[in-house]
């Protein structure tokens, strides 16, 4: 059976959490908490975007095939970012995930975790690998940006500016279930798309253009409609108009209908809390280690302007409070250089180009089968 | 708050206990991932590092048969090796007629009995014999256009994995598996890596503790970190000259004296034949054996015989990784397009029909003249008291 990691909407109303009577609203805030524990564990952690990113994509689909009443989401988000490690070539060890991981959750929540968490984590791993079918390699927008970036013409520091936006959204997509809907290449060309109405960057004109193309994604992807783009835009945009008030923080793992246990009664957050939607990182206890960045990571923005539409039709300057990504991007999933990764073996003198094939490595669609076998080429004295 | 249900004395009201869990484990249909209970095991074929191989039948089709390599995690204080994530990831990519086709990921089912850790098994389509089973069988034999096409599918099969930015790292006879009808398979991919990560012009720090003694080149044996592709065209050399002198041809038991057998048949390592090669980790730290001439085609033309093989050994043994033949340019040699040229091995392979593996083998015997170059034997016992054809099992 082949998976098929691409659901309908309606498929993400009636998943495990659902029938096991947890609301869709409440369901997708777990995942948000879920997806935004991983990318605080994976940036304390120095992590890269890609490790983290990864971890997240395996969250999302773990969760379309069990209930979060079955599996706490914190354990299930360690595994994630555990697996995810390992497969992105950036591995941590399991005792310093859950080390990390007790620094950001309160006592309340890190009781999810039980007698053993290393253990927990351990078991949970092997149960995590056979749901996702050992589907491991997984492909963000992240690089599909950079490679779109490429193309644009136009003023050099909007563009910049432009493309550390669009990461961000893509960064913050990650609480979304966005990546279950599509693909990384249309996520990208949306966020980039948002990002340049609301940085007032428009794109005139595009390396490859041609008269077929009325959009510059139209090169890069086909029959987006711009539905589909303000779909996926908004739902990006709703994670910011989910504010505080409503949410104050992530209650336990209870039904609705039943109660807090008396035992644990709610007690103040002390600073490890963190609620859902502020960004800003735990100031206190503990403090982050010294080579951790402060972390600036733009504050959502409140819910004002974006909670009664995006304005599409005259994009604001974007505003303040939408804050404008850092200069530089985010530092916990920090953007790289716009530019051509140099081909990963630098052509150093002695390693000949790579011929025919294209360069395929795992950020690229998987090899052509059919490529031409080399060995068919006449020999070269024939030619 | 919402009034008290029956739930608030319990600390943990929707948590699943162990047993619950447990319960949840062992019932679970997971989609995707079949328990290996859908073959049955028929003969260990393999006894690797990284564990058992087991030639199967699918039950579902008598006629299938698949090799299952088992994934040991008993020793795994990180959960679900890196090692064999790996190899998962990357037999995942490579799909190509040389290459050993994965099938899927099989896994026993979570019960008491292993304490709710499932098992899991590497399935691939099985291949009927390895090549050092082959080799060491004196009653197979390879005629030349045999040979090629055998070294002509490996480079292809090496073409292949390269241009998807693949590394083996661990070429040697027994990872080389020819199916019944000829066809030649890469496999045994627990050692590769991809070689995309060297972003930026910074250099690869990759490990140099790969690939099996006897086939490790040279920049691997001085510490090199920033290896590639011409490493698995050093083990190919290797291979092909194996196919004629049907043991391996450089038996060290020490890298120290890997690079000394390496020494007396490539000539001495030097910066005068390979530039640089004095700012590698571990050039100070060797012995490497001054005034030694090259002698590869010297010492390998009485078994080599044909001169357009001689000249294609010599560029694959080159020390200089800059300069050692790739795989495209191997494949355009003469050696592949002079009569005879590559013929099947289907008809050959045909005669016999019994399975040949290393690890059901005997041990092989030593190439005369290549082992009289050096002194110590070889770590793996090269007794010739055992029979030629001493199988013990008949597996297909
Ligand atoms: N698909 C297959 N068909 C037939 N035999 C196989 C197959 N895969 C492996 N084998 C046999 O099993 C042996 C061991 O397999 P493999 O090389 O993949 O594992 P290993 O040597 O244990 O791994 P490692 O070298 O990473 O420790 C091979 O040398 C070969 O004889
Ligand atoms: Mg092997």
């Amino acid at each position: 059976m082949m998976p098929c990691w691409y659901y309908e909407k309606k498929e993400l109303k009636n998943t495990p959490s659902t029938l096991d009577g947890i609301d869709y609203e409440t369901e997708m805030r777990y995942r948000k908490e879920g997806a935004r524990f991983i990318i605080d564990t994976g940036s304390k952690m120095d992590l890269g975007y890609n490790t983290t990113a990864t971890g997240v994509v395996y969250f999302h689909r773990f969760y379309m095939f069990h209930s979060f009443k079955q599996f706490p989401r914190y354990v299930t988000a360690c595994c994630c970012l555990f697996l995810a490690g390992k497969v992105e070539e950036t591995p941590k060890k399991c005792k310093d995930i859950i080390k990390t991981a007790r620094g950001l959750l309160s006592d309340q929540k890190f009781t999810q975790f039980g007698e053993d968490p290393k253990e927990e984590v351990m078991t949970l791993e092997r149960i995590l690998l056979q749901t996702i079918k050992f589907d491991l390699q997984v492909e963000h927008p992240y690089n599909y940006l950079l490679k779109y970036a490429k193309c644009l013409k136009g003023d050099k520091t909007k563009l910049q500016k432009m493309v550390q936006m669009a990461w961000t959204f893509v960064n913050d997509s990650l609480c979304t279930t966005l990546a279950l809907q599509w693909e990384p290449e249309i996520i990208a060309v949306a966020l980039m798309y948002l990002a340049g109405k609301l940085s007032q960057f428009e794109v005139v004109d595009w390396v490859g253009r041609t008269s077929k193309h009325l959009r510059w994604w139209d090169m890069f992807v086909e029959d987006v409609t711009m539905e589909l783009l303000e779909d996926i835009c908004h739902q990006v945009l709703d994670l910011y108009s989910q504010s505080t008030t409503t949410v104050p923080d992530s209650p336990p793992l209870l039904p609705r209908g039943s109660q807090l246990p008396p035992s644990t009664p709610t007690k103040p957050t002390n600073g490890q809390e963190k609620s859902t939607t502020d960004m800003l990182p735990p100031t206190t206890n503990p403090a982050p280690p010294p080579e951790v960045p402060p972390y600036p990571y733009p504050a959502m923005p409140p819910t004002e302007p974006y909670a009664h539409g995006f304005p599409y039709t005259a994009p604001p300057i974007p505003a303040p409070h939408i804050a404008p990504p850092p200069p530089g991007p985010p530092p916990h999933i920090p953007a790289p250089p716009i530019t051509v990764y140099p081909p990963p073996f630098p052509a150093p003198p002695h390693y000949p180009p790579i011929p025919p094939n294209p360069p395929n490595n795992f950020y690229t669609p998987p090899p052509n089968p059919s490529a031409p076998p080399p060995s068919l080429r006449p020999p070269f004295y024939n030619s | 708050m919402q009034s008290s249900t029956p739930r608030e004395s319990h600390p943990h009201p929707v948590m699943m206990s162990v047993k619950e869990k447990e319960r949840y484990i062992e019932n679970f249909q997971f989609p995707y991932c079949d328990e290996s209970t859908k073959y049955e095991k028929v003969a260990k074929i393999g006894q690797g590092t990284f564990g058992e191989v087991f030639k199967a039948r699918d039950k579902s089709n008598a006629k299938k048969f698949v090799a299952l390599k088992k994934v040991l995690m008993e020793n795994e204080k990180e959960g679900f090796p890196i090692t064999a994530l790996r190899e998962i990831r990357i037999l995942q990519l490579l799909k190509h007629e040389n290459v050993v086709n994965l099938i899927e990921i099989c896994r026993t089912k979570a019960t008491q009995n292993n304490r709710y850790r499932s098992t899991f098994y590497l399935v691939f389509d099985f291949c009927e014999h390895d090549l050092a089973g082959l080799l060491s069988n004196v009653n197979v034999k390879f005629s030349l256009g045999e040979i090629k096409k055998v070294m002509q599918q490996l480079l292809n099969g090496l073409y292949y994995i390269h241009s998807n930015k693949i590394l083996h790292r661990d070429m040697k006879a027994a990872n080389v598996l020819i199916t019944k009808n000829g066809i030649l398979k890469l496999a045994d991919f627990g050692l590769a890596r991809a070689f995309s990560a060297n972003k930026n012009g910074v250099p690869n720090r990759f490990t140099n503790r790969v690939v099996t003694l006897w086939y490790r080149p040279p920049e691997l044996l001085l510490g090199e970190r920033n290896y590639g592709p011409p490493v698995d065209l050093w083990g190919a050399g290797c291979i092909m000259a194996e196919m004629w002198t049907r043991s391996p041809i450089m038996q060290g038991n020490s890298e120290q004296q890997q690079l000394t057998l390496i020494s007396q048949l490539c000539g001495s390592i030097t910066p005068a034949v390979w530039p640089g090669v004095e700012n590698l980790d571990l050039y100070k730290k060797m012995e490497l054996p001054q005034q030694q001439k090259r002698k590869v085609k010297e010492r390998l033309k009485y078994y080599l015989k044909d001169p357009y093989a001689c000249d294609l050994l010599d560029k694959l043994l080159i020390l200089d990784p800059s300069k050692r033949v790739d795989s495209d340019t191997a494949l355009n040699h003469d050696f592949f397009w002079t009569d005879p040229m590559p013929c099947d091995l289907g008809k050959m392979l045909g005669n016999h029909t019994q399975s040949m593996f290393e690890y059901l083998a005997p041990p092989r015997r030593p190439a005369q003249h290549m082992r009289a170059h050096h002194q110590l034997p070889g770590a793996r016992p090269t007794t010739s008291a055992v029979q030629d054809n001493g199988y013990q099992d008949r597996v297909f």
